[in-house]
């Protein structure tokens, strides 16, 4: 069973780290701690695929956040099969520094599929219609408004993620 | 190199695949031989150093040089370690150093920390001041509305009165004496009207608008207040219907207030609606057991963009209606509306007329209160 590597990359605070924890442990806290450097995740799922059951070894890589995507956090992407580009929806400069991300993805890891969370939808509204559909059209992305704080939409956006890296690599796996 | 705080691993490569991990560590634990960590081909090396996972691929595509200070272990010890794997292209071997950064990590992690905190309470501060801002400009552009509207009906009145008062040879004819007196007059109403209006505006602002709550009929006061706009309505041609039903429920509100929503809403109506047009008063007890009140007309409506200016003191989107009230209306019935923890919403489109909706909670009504 191959492992894959996923990146989880976005501005400084929006959630990446509890996005994770809730995935992986199904934990949340309110506290805002700062990842620095980078944190691995190792977790195994078990992901319907073409109706049969796959287990899955995925290595999530929580990333340390910034506004715009530096050396280091192109250093981390090497290798990665997939992303997840995090956006807090309660900050109204959310869009800019998501594109950039999103776009540092696309370019160090041409092709591997994206997964985009508008995070804490617990404590703000959902975007519009139009500009949701501008960044699927943008980066043929997975787009979920998620929070870590309920679990909201947390396990399917990671899972609807690795589908893809599995549909997309289907004859090495 | 084993000092406790730092750790080498040599990671040997067949190929683009790892075969063996050395480690002076106790993070590897296979079959050691002699110190060596031996591993069999696969995912074993990947389950004791998951940050390989995926580099294989990288360095097999002659990347000299990977280098990640900081890297932990989320989900189980947090030791920090700073990892850099060079492939030796002599002896095809891969060498992954693992140090242990714990110390570095402590410091700077409290330094990214704070920093981060900071930015976001920058952040947070700007948004703020962005928005105190633009309260203040919309209270600019208010003030200059309002002396704007006032000085409008103010000069009609001072200048109707300084052409009555001016003294000529021939008075002036009885018709034109009327007329300016009707301006006058008409004037004056409209500024009375405007200066209620501006204090119970003023007054819900600073939440001391107050209601006197108590059981009333809303078809009475719906009644009443159809009969107030009735004698404008039909100078215009415009009809307004309503068909009370026996059972309408009392509602728990100021009726003071519910008569001061409908005037407004049925004045705002009666202004856009054309000769021939009709408007009809609604009600009815919704699913959710709401009490729900509509003023709907067959007028022009308006695009979502113009409603957006209708619901902002004085906003009144369409000139041609603006000598014809305070623009104050419909700011007045959302805040009216909003004492009485009512929903008010218009629904409307260009050409499909407008329906304003006032939905009085469940809890007032007197079915559900018990009564
Ligand atoms: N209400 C709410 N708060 C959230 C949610 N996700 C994260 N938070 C809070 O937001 C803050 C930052 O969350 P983290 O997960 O540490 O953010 P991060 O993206 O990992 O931040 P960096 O590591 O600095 O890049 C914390 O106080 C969390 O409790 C959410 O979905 N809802
Ligand atoms: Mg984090």
């Amino acid at each position: 069973m191959k492992a894959h590597k996923v990146i989880v990359v976005g501005d400084f605070g929006v959630g990446k780290t509890s996005l994770i924890r809730r995935y992986v442990l199904d934990v949340f806290s309110d506290q805002y701690r700062a990842t620095l450097g980078v944190h691995l995740y190792k977790h195994t799922d078990t992901i319907p695929i073409a109706g049969t059951e796959e287990q899955v070894r995925l290595v999530l890589w929580d990333i340390e956040g910034a506004p715009l995507p530096g050396e280091q956090m192109m250093r981390y992407s090497l290798g990665a099969s997939g992303a997840i580009v995090v956006g807090d929806l309660t900050r109204p400069d959310m869009a800019e520094p998501m594109r950039r991300a999103a776009d540092m993805v696309e370019a160090r890891l041409p092709g591997r599929p994206i997964g985009i969370a508008l995070n804490k939808r617990d404590i703000a509204p959902a975007p519009d219609d139009a500009s949701v559909a501008a960044l699927k059209d943008r980066y043929g992305a997975l787009i979920a408004c998620t929070s870590a704080k309920t679990g909201d939409a947390v396990p399917n956006l990671f899972r609807d993620l690795t589908k893809r890296i599995l549909g997309g690599k289907a004859g090495t796996v | 190199m084993s000092d406790g705080s730092t750790f080498d691993v040599q990671v040997l490569l067949e190929g683009a695949r790892i075969v063996a991990v050395r480690i002076d560590d106790e993070m590897i634990v296979k079959e050691v031989v002699g110190d060596w960590c031996e591993i069999p081909v696969g995912e074993d090396v990947r389950d004791a150093v998951p940050a390989l996972i995926g580099l294989e691929d990288e360095l097999a595509q002659e990347l000299p040089y990977i280098q990640m200070p900081f890297v932990s272990l989320g989900d189980s010890h947090e030791t920090p370690v700073a990892i850099s794997v060079q492939r030796d292209w002599k002896t095809e071997a891969l060498w992954v150093l693992l140090r242990d950064v714990s110390e570095e990590a402590a410091v700077q992690e409290r330094l990214v920390h704070q920093h981060n905190a900071l930015s976001l309470a920058h952040r947070e501060l700007a948004a703020a001041r962005d928005a105190a801002l633009m309260a203040d400009n919309a209270k600019t552009r208010f003030l200059a509305n309002v002396s704007h509207e006032l000085r409008t009906p103010l000069n009609v009145v001072i200048g109707g009165a300084s052409i009555l008062r001016k003294p000529r040879e021939t008075p002036l004819p009885v018709e034109d004496v009327l007329a300016f007196s009707n301006d006058i007059h008409d004037s004056g109403v409209l500024l009375l009207q405007l200066v209620d209006d501006l204090i119970d505006l003023s007054r819900a602002e600073t939440g001391n608008l107050t209601i006197h709550e108590e059981w009333c009929q809303p078809s009475g006061i719906i009644d009443e207040m159809i009969r107030l706009t009735r004698g404008l309505a039909e100078a215009e041609g415009i009809v307004i219907a309503y068909h009370p039903s026996a059972n309408t429920p009392e509602i728990y509100a100021d009726p003071r207030r519910v008569k001061q929503i409908l005037l407004n809403l049925l004045s705002n109506a009666v202004k856009v609606c054309k000769p021939g047009a009709s408007i009809a008063v609604e009600t009815s007890v919704a699913g959710s057991g709401d009490f729900v009140l509509i003023v709907r007309d067959d007028g022009p409506g308006m695009s979502e963009a113009d409603l957006a200016i209708a619901l902002e003191p004085f906003g009144q989107p369409n000139a041609e209606t603006r000598a014809r009230g305070t623009g104050l209306g419909l700011a007045i019935v959302r805040r009216l509306a909003a004492l009485h923890q009512a929903e008010f919403s218009i629904e409307t489109a260009p050409g499909e007329g407008l329906a304003a909706i006032t939905r009085f909670p469940a809890e007032r009504l007197a079915a559900s209160a018990g009564r």
